[in-house]
């Protein structure tokens, strides 16, 4: 079913009905505030060009959030080959404070109490996850916000940033034991 | 038999892969046995699952909206502009 109003057509009104959405969604996937208002534009310039195979069955909203999703990737893509593993090893040294000569904890994973459960809470703990991630190096922040916002499996990143499994693993759990930590000094207010 | 005797921090590296990929019975069975015993441990794994379920509740269309920005006005006129480029050079 194509589209029936000419208003829905109309890129312009994409623009102006989602686009402030579109640029929240690129932007918490990706750094650069140009970079994130590009992606914007060539969702919608991409969603102009097939506007024909648009079916109708979903909302316009989905349908754009899918056609930058793509373009998120493809952004990725043409970046990979400049970054390199070099920054993600230097953060090899934080890891190892945490754990005495035993391998055991000794800084302690601290007792975060109940989930936040406002809409006020997770806003603000969103926005702590994200000040985490522009902390960590930037390929290691993009492999980790494929695996667990766009829920992407370890083979699509491997194969995306042409990495081994092993060392896509490795990336992963040193995202998570970083963004643990920032969080609990960040958000669950740890004294240091 | 010692293999799947893990250590807090090879515990932790096992856990996260665990939410990566499936692991091997054995390592599955060494972490749950590895947590039977370890309160911290346990702690971390359920700190990574609700950062994980946080992350992605917080997912689609609507809600990524965690980061409060908007585009900004001359971004958007660029952006305007463009699209009039192409919608109107189409014709």
């Amino acid at each position: 079913m194509p589209l029936e109003s000419k208003q829905e057509n109309d890129p312009l009104v994409w623009l102006e009905q989602h686009g402030d959405s579109l640029y929240r969604f690129a932007r918490s996937r990706v750094r650069d505030s140009f970079a994130a208002e590009d992606l914007v534009q060539e969702t919608l310039l991409g969603a102009y060009r097939s506007r024909d195979k648009f079916s109708g069955q979903s909302a316009v909203s989905t349908w754009l959030i899918g056609i930058l999703k793509h373009k998120i990737m493809d952004y990725y893509r043409k970046l990979t080959p400049e970054s390199g593993d070099d920054t993600i090893d230097e953060f090899a040294y934080n890891m190892d404070g945490l754990f005495n000569e035993k391998e055991k904890w000794k800084i302690k994973p601290g007792d975060w109490g109940g989930d936040p459960k406002s809409v006020y809470e997770r806003k603000e703990l969103m926005a702590a996850i994200h000040t985490c991630l522009g902390e960590m190096p930037e390929k290691m922040s993009r492999v980790y916000t494929l695996r667990e916002m766009e829920g992407a499996t370890t083979d699509e990143i491997c194969k995306l940033f042409q990495t081994g499994k092993s060392n896509c693993w490795v990336i992963l759990y040193r995202a998570r034991m970083l963004l643990r930590r920032c969080l609990e000094i960040s958000w669950f207010g740890e004294k240091e | 038999m010692r293999h799947w005797i893990f250590s807090c921090k090879q515990i932790t590296g096992k856990i996260s892969e665990s939410m990566d990929r499936k692991l091997p019975l054995l390592e599955r069975m060494g972490i749950r046995f590895h947590l039977m015993m370890c309160k911290l441990c346990t702690r971390y794994q359920k700190q990574l699952r609700f950062i994980r379920e946080t992350l992605r509740s917080g997912d689609g269309s609507k809600e990524s909206s965690a980061i409060s920005c908007e585009l900004s006005h001359e971004g958007r006129k660029r952006i305007k502009k463009n699209l009039l480029e192409e919608t109107e050079g189409g014709k």
